[in-house]
């Protein structure tokens, strides 16, 4: 199982990603209209929409064992950034009725739940989980707020500045580990 | 299929095709009038007589509508398996359109339309159920048509007929009827208890053909006329082509009945198709009626009965349940959430009342959601497998049903008439989701409290319908259902959604591209006759050289351009940074003074703050120009990458640049080729970064001179003293740094540098780069070039004026390869101008890291709408550029030949030699204005030390008499000539004088063209212009002669009188020498004495020669050997100079204003400096010394001027005021009338008889020019040893006037032997001591002892 971290800048330029493999089993159900997808067509295009439509990472769920190695892997990393980035409509718009930093399980698209988190400087942390963790989701944002605060305390930092820090990186997947 | 309308089910679905040849927009005019009926009331559907056809017919007075709607596609084959599940998907009514004019005949429409059905419907098909052929007459003249003459399956619309409307009406009506009828048909051979087993037989049954039904009872019945031709009753059925359906199953099994379902009497006994028998049935031994009571609802509800239908649909809904039949109970719960809506519809009142505290939708939403659920867990089954593309087609229509209802009562506000209205008939239109997209946010959020329903809710129920079984769907299903959902995220304003949404609906649409390609690309193989292909295959032999060449089909490719386009908006790229323009478009004014406007952004350098998901952008912008080559639509790749290029360049990679780049190299050649007048504009940011003219020459350059300067005569003003007034002094420095604008040449080529940027990672080539000029016509050329990655780039440019006249330099039009030309200025700053830029950049800079809009609020062209500080404040104050002056044509001349070898001129100190300088004219215009003017290296260092201003006056004047006097080189205007005619050679001559310390010099000749002919009268320039030629000159200057000890002696008597008295036997040159000391009055006289030294390895001869006014010329030669020093000597006669003479003060040769007078000398002082000085200069005059090379021909002069004179030199020098002679006489008696006779003397001495009485007279004369009164002061020494008369002081000589002289007379005698001096002393009466003076005299007594 894996989750997808984002923090996003108010201009929706990614400042930090980190994808973050926990142990813990898949356990939602795939639908079942997802099975035995056809191998329609093997054009670029048809790869595209295969990727975007999700389809590629259910065969690739179905398939697990002994099916064809994963395909696309950046493919993949690409249709997670425009999931993530997807949600963002449905983040500034809850975001402008509800008083709560965490906006739990805000999106759903396809196999993805999107958990969101806002700080007051109107950065956006997005997480990208397949199973119910709210608790845990929660706690991990809190300490991800933490840290981003942290940095953010050094002068030469705007809102803008991607962050390279390792520390930061470091902490950020302690905490990932503790809570997810 | 039309998913987007809520009420699909209640639809009754009519095809509209055109027939025969018609024309399209005709097709489109009467296809809207048909589609204007949208629905027909119960009411007015005729009834048919028929019994059995009757069930469906509406009863009379009913007050329900039948709701129709129109497409133009037919539908997919493979949807065939719904026919019975959901027939509402099917054209249950065919609709001809034809027109017909007097040439065709209704018969061949006819054909035409039967030919046409039979091509779309194969036979067999169960739909259409009804049809009929609209024929609509053209033109009102059609007499051939017989109206009369009906034939069956056709109509007729006149062109004269008044309301067409209501007689459509009328035929809809009709066929509607038709329609009806058939449904009682339909039904009827599905309740016989084989009809139901067949409708059980698998989970989507077809309805079973004629012939595999036993006949009913009443089947002597007439066969219908409106059903398609059937195959003969005894043929099998056509598996083959139905092969998708599931075949039906062979068992006979007597099921139990529905309340409504009459018994089935018949069982058939020969059942077709054994071959499926194998398969076991799923739905279980006993068919219940559940699926037929379905399909009664669904038929009910298309006839417009909903209280038959929901009355159907809830004993189906109540079957269904227990056997769990999901997909068809699922469909039954659609149907009915239907029902309210159309009954809510048609009785057109507002709120529905069975809503108490829930909404009123929240049962239908119940429905739904229960159906959709249903749905996605239908799959699970082991019969699912097969249906797997039915399956997620009726998931995906369900979700996007359900999200339907909840969009339109949230667009509608709320639950109302709107709503209903937009679910029933409109749908979702584009003009709809459009207006929502321009909606802010507070709108829509309105929306959504006004209903209730908020759009992350919409958004959720529509995400349902996305996902992987997308991929089961049909092509045009998956288009259709993709594109319904990216316009309702599009409607809620979730424009990312809706990009990413929209990116699969490209990813599918380019799919379908690439394989027709493919396809059509092996066909064209295969059939040969096709344009350019017909031609190869008839030449044979060189098909392999011919290229085959498709004509692209354009269709449509703008509408997928602009949905990429789109995506990459919301993204935050723009894909129209860079324009699209026509290549033949010609740059003209207008233009240009709109590109003046320049890019605020760019002038100033701010960066912007980055938008967006630079991995995303890089991708989609990837994907865009991967479809952009796919359509292919060469210009358009282009576009996206420069586009891309130019916002994106600062987050790309390398490659990704590098890549681009050369992407769009590639695709504007192919529409080159390709033979596409559209080309991109220059895309590459702001290129020119500066420009600047570079100076012609010195050779040629142009220096600009008032006329005047010709007109006035070289004055007295010594230009080398006063500074650079002088127009020919050669300054190259000054000339530069004085003159702003800088000159240019008449058809003289000149050269400018532009400095181009390049801020991307590759090597950018520009395919032209021409300069941007008004005013004087240029002739220049464009270059191509290439600017290297990341750098600054200086490029020459050279171009040529065609006339005088000033010349704007704008600045460069620059073009990329297969772009076109673009124009960017480059105006002069100015301060205020550079102000106001300062004052934007600091506001822009203020903003940067200020997030004040988020999300898709602060993309770059949101953001600069918005930027209300100083956008206003536009100036619209005109542009200055850079500007020269261009003037007429000028001569050229050049230095053909010089007389120096290797340019280097040696001369000994003073020495004097001349430089021949040839010069040729080699341009076509004569030359009528020569000037030379001449530098050496002693200039400078003199100038710098007059200008310091620290010398003394005398000095001053020694360097100025030098910089004046004695220039290193000279030349003679007047001697050399003036003219040089075109082709010409002139020889001028330039003299060169050896100064010690010149090292090196220079001659400029300034040449012009003045006097020019003009063509008009207009006024004469004010100005002419020359240019200058400059030839340096190497000059080594040796020392060898050097003066020193100057020296003026007075000729005293007494020991100058033996050294002249002439010897005969004395050597020839001692007796020269005596020659020349030898005066007449050696009072009058003086010697003149130097030395000089030879510091050289040559012996020189020297000369001194003496010009006196009152005497005559003499010259003394000496000879020097090297290393030795020879003694000068030369008389010379006393001079006084004048007292206005002497009392000037000391000249400066040049005239600068003022000289203060810095010495604090006392009067006195100052006037015996004066003094000195003037004589000093009268010496110089009548004394000169020159040297000839022994036994060489060089000769030359010496100077003096090193040396200083004294004041005793002076004295010695000037002409006493007074003079006074002494002689010792003695008279034969005491008389003093007696005869004087002289003392005897020798060789200055007197020798008078001791202890005699002589007469010691003194004569004193006045040389002055003014009468002096005298007093004679004697004195004899050893005054004790003499004896005389009278007083020896103050003895007064008396007034004498000029010339005037007079003795005194004092007897002495001399008491003892040896030597006595008598002086007396001349003064002036009534002066003071000292200073009275004026005269003197000695006198030797030498008194030899008497031999006693």
């Amino acid at each position: 199982m894996s989750h997808h971290l984002f923090l996003l800048s108010p201009s929706d330029t990614p400042l930090y990603e980190l994808t973050h493999y926990s142990s813990k089993p898949v356990q939602t159900t795939t639908s079942p209209l997802a099975s035995n997808l056809p191998s329609w067509s093997t054009s670029a295009f048809a790869g595209t929409l295969t990727a975007l439509s999700g389809a590629s990472s259910a065969t690739q769920a179905h398939h697990i064992q002994g099916g064809p190695v994963r395909m696309g892997g950046g493919k993949d990393r690409h249709v997670i950034q425009m999931i993530a980035n997807a949600s963002l409509d449905v983040i500034e718009e809850v975001m402008r009725k509800e008083n709560a930093m965490y906006l739990k399980s805000v999106d759903k698209f396809n196999e993805w739940t999107v958990s969101a988190f806002i700080t007051p400087g109107n950065m956006k942390f997005v997480l990208l989980h397949e199973s119910r963790n709210d608790d845990g989701i929660k706690a991990f944002f809190v300490d991800v707020w933490e840290l981003y605060v942290k940095t953010m305390l050094n002068p030469f930092h705007t809102a803008h500045t991607p962050i390279r820090s390792p520390v930061f990186d470091a902490r950020v997947r302690a905490s990932a580990k503790k809570y997810l | 299929m039309d998913p987007m309308t809520f009420a699909s089910l209640a639809q009754i679905r009519i095809l509209l095709l055109p027939v025969g040849s018609i024309k399209r927009p005709s097709f489109e005019k009467w296809a809207s009038e048909i589609r204007s009926f949208e629905n027909i009331r119960l009411g007015d559907i005729p009834a048919d007589p028929q019994e059995d056809k009757a069930r469906f017919m509406p009863n009379p007075l009913a007050s329900g509508h039948i709701h129709l709607t129109y497409t133009s596609h037919p539908p997919s084959t493979s949807h065939s398996a719904l026919s019975v599940f959901r027939p509402s998907d099917f054209p249950l009514g065919l609709i001809g359109v034809a027109t017909c004019s007097k040439d065709d005949s209704l018969s061949d429409v006819l054909a035409h339309f039967n030919a046409a059905r039979n091509e779309l419907f194969p036979a067999g098909f169960t739909y259409p159920l009804a049809t009929n052929c609209f024929v609509f007459e053209e033109s009102d003249d059609n007499t051939q048509l017989n109206l009369g003459d009906t034939l069956p399956g056709l109509v007729v619309i006149p062109s004269m007929m008044g309301n067409k409307k209501i007689y459509v009406g009328t035929l809809l009506a009709d066929l509607c009827s038709n329609i009806l009828g058939e449904f009682a048909t339909m039904v009827q051979s599905l309740e016989t208890p084989l009809g139901n087993e067949y409708l059980n037989a698998s989970m989507f049954p077809a309805i079973p053909h004629a012939s595999e039904l036993p006949k009913s009872l009443d089947s002597d019945s007439p066969m219908r006329s409106s059903l398609p031709p059937l195959p003969s009753f005894n043929s099998q059925p056509d598996l083959q082509t139905r092969s998708k359906t599931p075949t039906p199953l062979g068992l006979k099994r007597n099921s139990s009945l529905g309340p409504n379902v009459p018994p089935a009497p018949y069982r058939h006994s020969s059942l077709p198709a054994p071959a499926v028998k194998k398969r076991t049935n799923p739905i279980g031994a006993v068919s219940s009626h559940g699926r037929l009571f379905k399909f009664l609802g669904d038929l009910f509800l298309l006839a417009g009965r909903t209280m038959d239908a929901s009355v159907w649909y809830t004993e189906a809904v109540a079957i269904l349940k227990s056997p769990q039949d999901a997909v068809w109970y699922a469909s039954a719960l659609e149907g009915l959430a239907t029902i309210p809506i159309v009954d809510a519809w048609a009785s057109t009142q507002s709120i529905n009342g069975l809503a108490g505290d829930k909404e009123p939708w929240a049962d239908i939403s119940d429905k739904l959601n229960q159906a959709i659920s249903m749905y996605s867990r239908a799959a699970s089954g082991n019969d699912g497998e097969v249906n797997f593309p039915i399956l997620s087609g009726l998931y995906t229509r369900a979700v996007l049903r359900h999200s339907m209802l909840l969009y339109c009562v949230w667009s509608a506000k709320g639950w109302g008439p709107h709503a209903f209205n937009q679910m029933l008939q409109s749908g979702l239109s584009s003009s709809d989701s459009n207006s929502n997209k321009n909606m802010s946010d507070a709108a829509l959020e309105r929306l959504s409290s006004i209903t209730g329903i908020s759009r992350s809710s919409i958004a959720a129920t529509l995400s349902q319908a996305h996902g992987p079984w997308l991929l089961h769907l049909e092509i045009r299903e998956r288009i259709s259902a993709l594109e319904a959902m990216a316009s309702l995220f599009g409607a809620l304003g979730y424009r990312r959604k809706e990009a990413y949404i929209l990116r699969e609906v490209l990813g599918c649409i380019m799919d379908l591209v690439v394989c027709a390609r493919e396809e059509t690309g092996s066909a064209r193989v295969i059939g040969a006759g096709l344009g350019i292909q017909g031609v190869a295959m008839v030449n044979g032999l060189n098909r392999g050289t011919v290229g085959v060449r498709e004509n692209d089909s354009r269709i449509g490719n703008e509408s997928v351009i602009r949905i990429v386009k789109y995506i990459c908006r919301v993204h935050g790229i723009d894909m129209e940074a860079v324009k699209i323009v026509d290549g033949n478009a010609q740059l003209n004014a207008g233009e240009r003074d709109a590109e003046t406007a320049l890019d605020e952004t760019e002038i100033l350098g701010v960066s912007h703050e980055p938008f967006g998901w630079p991995e995303l952008q890089v991708g989609i912008v990837r994907e865009a120009i991967a479809v952009a080559e796919a359509l292919p639509d060469y210009p358009s790749v282009a576009q996206f990458s420069l586009s891309s290029l130019r916002s994106l360049h600062p987050v790309m990679s390398q490659g990704d640049q590098n890549h681009l780049y050369s992407t769009a190299a590639r695709a504007l050649s192919t529409a080159k080729r390709r033979g596409d007048t559209r080309a991109v504009d220059y895309w590459a940011g702001r290129p020119i970064a500066s420009m600047e003219i570079l100076p012609p020459p010195l050779v040629r350059l142009p220096i600009e001179k008032p006329m005047s300067v010709l007109s006035q005569r070289r004055s007295d003003v010594v230009p080398i003293l006063t500074g650079m007034t002088d127009p020919f002094l050669y300054n190259p420095r000054k000339s530069m740094s004085g003159q702003g604008q800088s000159l240019l040449v008449q058809n003289e080529p000149f050269e400018l540098v532009a400095t181009l940027r390049n801020p991307f990672v590759f090597d950018l080539e520009l395919s032209s780069l021409a300069l941007s000029t008004s005013g004087v016509p240029i002739e220049t050329k464009a270059i191509p070039m290439i600017v290297p990655a990341n750098s600054f780039h200086p490029v020459t440019i050279t171009a040529k004026p065609l006339e005088a006249g000033v010349l704007t330099i704008r600045g460069c039009i620059v073009q990329a390869p297969g772009g076109v030309p673009k124009e960017f200025v480059l105006p002069l700053s100015t301060d205020e101008e550079e102000e106001k830029r300062a004052r934007r950049r600091s506001a822009i800079e203020c903003e940067v890291g200020r997030s004040k809009r988020a999300g898709l609020a602060s993309r770059p062209w949101e953001k600069a709408g918005k930027r209300l500080n100083g956008a206003t404040s536009q100036s619209t104050q005109t542009l200055r550029f850079l500007q020269v002056k261009v003037v007429l044509e000028q001569p050229l001349l050049r230095i053909r030949r010089t007389s120096l070898t290797h340019g280097a001129v040696m001369l000994y100190n003073g020495e004097t030699s001349t430089i021949r300088v040839t010069f040729e004219n080699v341009s076509s215009l004569p030359i009528d204005f020569l000037r030379l003017t001449f530098d050496d290296s002693t200039i400078a260092p003199a100038q710098q030390a007059l200008a310091e201003g620290e010398l003394s006056v005398y000095e001053t004047y020694e360097t100025e008499y030098d910089l004046i006097h004695r220039p290193v080189f000279t030349w003679d205007s007047k001697r050399n000539p003036q003219q040089v005619e075109p082709g010409e050679k002139v020889v001028v001559v330039v003299n060169c004088y050896g100064k010690v310390g010149c090292i090196s010099g220079a001659m400029h000749v300034s040449y012009s063209y003045i006097h020019r002919r003009r063509a008009t009268l207009q006024e004469p320039q004010e100005v002419f212009h020359t240019r200058q030629l400059s030839y340096p000159v190497l000059v080594t200057v040796y020392h060898m002669l050097e003066c020193h000890s100057m020296d003026i002696l007075p000729y005293s008597i007494d020991t100058v009188a033996p050294i002249l008295e002439l010897d005969q036997h004395e050597p020839q040159s001692v007796r020269t020498r005596k020659t020349l000391l030898n005066v007449e009055d050696v009072a009058d006289w003086c010697i003149f004495s130097i030395e000089v030294r030879n510091t050289y390895g040559v012996p020189f001869e020297v000369t001194f020669e003496r010009t006196q006014p009152d005497a005559e010329s003499t010259a003394t030669t000496a000879l020097v050997p090297p290393g030795s020093t020879t003694r000068i000597v030369i008389p010379v006669k006393k001079f006084r100079l004048l007292e206005e003479h002497i009392s000037q003060p000391i000249p400066t040769l040049s005239d600068r204003q003022f000289v203060v007078a810095k010495s604090n000398l006392t009067t006195a002082e100052e006037r015996s400096q004066r003094e000195l000085f003037w004589y000093r200069e009268q010496l110089f005059k009548f004394v000169r010394g020159r040297w000839k090379e022994t036994g060489g021909t060089r000769y030359g002069d010496l100077s003096l001027r090193q040396q200083r004179m004294t004041q005793i030199m002076l004295e010695t020098l000037r002409t006493e005021t007074a003079r006074v002679h002494m002689f010792l006489v003695q008279r034969a008696s005491e008389d003093p009338d007696s005869e004087v006779q002289p003392v005897p003397h020798h060789n200055g001495k007197w020798k008078p008889e001791p202890n005699a009485f002589v007469y010691l007279q003194t004569l004193v004369t006045n040389l002055s020019p003014s009468p002096l009164s005298l007093v004679l002061d004697l004195s004899l020494e050893p005054i004790q040893h003499v004896v005389f008369e009278g007083v020896l002081f103050d003895i007064p000589v008396g007034l004498l006037q000029p010339g005037e002289s007079k003795e005194v007379e004092m007897p002495v005698a001399f008491i003892t032997a040896g030597r006595f001096d008598a002086t007396a002393d001349v003064r002036v009466l009534g002066q003071s001591h000292d200073r009275s003076k004026v005269g003197q005299g000695a006198l030797r007594i030498a008194i030899d002892v008497v031999d006693m």
